[in-house]
């Protein structure tokens, strides 16, 4: 007789070793990536690099670990805000706060100098009132900060304040009743509802200031502020000293590593959260008018640098942009990779997150969950080194290679947003429906488009645009990649900036800024659309 | 008859066992009542083939069914709730009753004839998430019929609905199972159910079922 099993979830073999394989795959393709940094690290001789890898080390921890400490601040304070105040256009300030996650950081970092720079609004505004100039702190290491606490702040307000709308009714309508102050409200329900977040977030947010590129690259001001990534880059494009970009990639990935390891222990943060509604509950009046306060800031913190992309962009380069060829070709490129990219990480997300679902054995499951930690490991300018060295040594022409390369990369780059935006859901269905799929004798294809196809519908929605607008605002895979011949928009931005073409870089900059916004709220609604009309 | 010789279960990691006996004759609604966490629930995901167990038999009129997986069983289940698709429409959750490779007039016609013998009439093209509990338990029976398996596992199904619709689901229960001759095996730990619907009771206590 058998031993005691929990059968309940579909048993799917095929699923499970689809599933496997394809982790399998990711393994490989990450390992060989690492084994191309290792050889080449091993192998290389010349020239001894002059990095000063300590000390690179030491700025961008600095820079990383500052600026998790302020979003996470400068998040709660705007959670706690959004989660009180009530008020006509909320919605539309809660999904432009949830559209931090996909707002490419060149984007913000042209805002950024848009408005803070030696020529932005602020000093030219100082200059004719007051005949003064406030220098250029759109660069160095406040500019870095403030352009990633606009980005991650935002992001880690929308998490928080998912947390804050998920707090029962019952425990609110108990504190009214209490007539609790603002402050025991806060230590008494929300906190307890929001430090669980806190660990999962900070080790994001650090990780995504640690490996920042383009925020960096643009912002950075010089060595003295460079990250690890933008030291990798400028080693490879412009010194030419792949030692010192190997060095820094294995220190990076190490980091990195440590950082993933500790973190792997903690709650995964989900990518799809639902609409936020206020509850009924306001606070006192000095409460209220603090919390009027942080809204207001952040609000102006985060819109002001992308109103100022779109009203430079669309007012002054626009036309000329798209009278340039080389611009339509760079749109049908960006367009191109990420369609590809978002549908190879679409089929990467569900056969690991289906594989997870249809298996109860822990190794098996652990052993599908990995690759969404691949990116995450080897961040994105390592990884295009890994591949261009993968490239170089095969013989191969970087050319011919580029187009597959970004796109895969592009997907690696997306799959742990993607795994943490369709595993939970499908999940849920394997737990709440396994029973009822499984007596009903549904299985294959029928599963799929019946059950999970639609079930998932907005989830899938959101992945794809998560996905799309990951490659679409990517400067770190192209940027080793990139020719003449072959460029994105976020490439020929930048291009255009190092050229000092300043109204070229700006009308880039907002029409990217415009495609991110639409796919990111409208692809989502569309396939939820396609997907329930499978009744 | 569908009987069960000393099955038992311990769930992984908990000391104790469960060992379970009964019989059910078709036509015949078979109640088994206990406190909440006593294995009622245990017993059906034993006899539905969500969990193995160590020891004991499961025979429908001589068969074997423990050899069998969920889906093969000759088992249909109404839970208390989630036993529909909320996404999917009534027709579409009647449907689900049919072999895929059934061809769409047929479908047509019998989820059409499964829903009317429930009383649904109407309903047909609501999403299930927009049906009443009453609906959606109908609902689900008219699957049930359709799909003609012998056993029907009904796990607290009467627990979420009013008074009223209780009495009528109660009803369409007791006349379908005596209409078809299945084996129905009501958990629930409501006395008036059992009180309504039950031929045969028994009682779950440390880990047994008692008769009476």
């Amino acid at each position: 007789m058998a031993h005691p099993l929990n059968t309940s979830l579909p048993q799917r073999p095929l699923r499970v070793a689809a599933g496997t394989g394809l982790a399998i795959a990711i393994a490989a393709l990450i390992a060989l990536v690492l084994w191309a940094i290792l050889d080449a690290a091993t192998g290389a001789t010349g020239r001894p690099s002059r990095i000063d890898i300590p000390h690179l080390l030491r700025m961008t921890s600095i820079q990383a670990g500052l600026t998790t400490v302020i979003s996470l601040a400068v998040g709660m304070a705007l959670a706690w805000a959004l989660n009180r105040l009530r008020f006509p256009g909320r919605d539309l300030i809660v999904g432009l706060f949830a559209s931090a996650i996909v707002t490419p950081g060149m984007v913000v970092a042209f805002g950024m100098l848009s408005i803070w720079g030696r020529n932005g609004w602020i000093n030219q505004t100082s200059e004719a009132l007051f005949g003064v100039s406030i220098g250029n702190p759109a660069f160095g290491l406040s500019g870095i900060l403030f352009a990633h606490v606009i980005l991650d702040g935002a992001f880690a307000a929308r998490i928080m304040l998912a947390r804050l709308d998920a707090i029962p009714q019952p425990r609110l309508k108990t504190g009214q009743s209490l007539d609790l102050t603002a402050w025991q409200r806060f230590s008494i329900i929300d906190w307890p509802a929001l430090r669980g977040t806190v660990p999962g977030l900070a080790a994001i947010i650090f990780l995504l200031a640690f490996t920042s590129f383009p925020i960096v690259l643009l912002l950075g001001g010089g060595p003295a502020n460079q990250t690890l990534e933008v030291a990798i880059y400028a080693a490879v494009r412009q010194d030419f000293d792949l030692v010192g970009a190997v060095r820094l990639a294995l220190t990076q990935i190490a980091v990195c590593a440590l950082v993933i390891s500790a973190a792997s222990a903690l709650a995964p943060i989900p990518t799809s959260l639902g609409p936020s509604i206020a509850p009924k509950w306001s606070d006192r009046l000095g409460a209220s008018i603090v919390q009027w306060i942080v809204l207001v800031l952040c609000t102006i913190g985060f819109v002001l640098p992308l109103a100022s992309v779109l009203f430079d962009g669309l007012l002054n380069g626009l036309g000329r942009v798209l009278s340039q060829p080389a611009f339509w070709w760079a749109t049908l490129s960006s367009l191109l990779i990420g369609s590809a990219s978002a549908l190879l990480t679409l089929v990467f997300a569900l056969l690991l997150a289906m594989g997870r679902g249809a298996t109860a054995n822990g190794v098996a499951r652990t052993m599908l969950g990995i690759p969404a930690y691949a990116y995450l490991a080897v961040p994105a300018v390592v990884l295009s080194l890994g591949f261009f060295l993968l490239v170089r040594d095969a013989g191969v022409s970087t050319s011919i290679a580029a187009p597959f390369v970004v796109v895969v990369a592009n997907s690696l780059l997306a799959l742990p947003f993607a795994m943490a935006t369709l595993g939970p859901p499908l999940e849920a269905i394997a737990r709440t429906r396994g029973k009822l799929i499984r007596s009903l004798g549904i299985s294959g294809w029928r599963q799929f488009s019946l059950i999970e196809y639609p079930l998932l519908g907005k989830d899938i929605g959101v992945m794809l645009a998560l996905a799309f607008c990951f490659s679409l605002g990517d400067l770190g895979v192209i940027a080793l990649f990139g020719t003449q011949d072959f460029q994105t928009l976020p490439l020929m931005m930048f291009r255009a900036l190092g050229a000092y073409r300043t109204n070229d870089a700006a009308a880039i900059a907002a029409l990217l800024l415009i495609g991110t916004i639409v796919v990111f709220v409208g692809l989502p609604r569309l396939i939820e659309r396609i997907a329930h009309a499978v009744r | 008859m569908l009987s069960v010789e000393r099955l038992t279960y311990a769930h992984p990691g908990q000391t104790g066992s469960y060992e379970f006996s009964l019989t059910a004759a078709p036509g015949e609604i078979t109640a088994i009542s206990g406190a909440s966490g006593s294995g009622k629930s245990t017993l059906l995901d034993l006899i539905a083939g969500f969990l193995k167990p160590v020891a004991g038999s499961l025979t429908l009129d001589g068969t074997n069914l423990l050899p069998l997986p969920p889906e093969q069983r000759p088992v249909s289940l109404l839970l208390q709730s989630e036993s529909l698709f909320e996404h999917l429409t009534a027709t579409r959750n009647v449907a689900l009753g049919l072999p895929p490779e059934t061809r769409k007039p047929e479908v047509s016609q019998r989820v059409a004839s499964a829903l009317a013998e429930v009383g649904l009439h109407t309903v047909g093209d609501q999403t299930a998430s927009t049906l009443s509990g009453g609906q959606k338990q109908r609902v689900a029976l008219a699957r049930t019929l359709l799909r003609d398996r012998p056993i029907l596992l009904l796990d607290e199904p009467f627990s979420a609905l009013d008074d009223e619709t209780r009495g009528t689901i109660r009803e369409l229960v007791r006349t379908l199972t005596i209409q078809h001759g299945w084996h129905t095996l009501l958990v629930t730990h409501h006395a008036d159910d059992v009180e309504a619907l039950a031929s045969r009771r028994y009682r779950l206590a440390d880990g047994r079922l008692v008769e009476g």
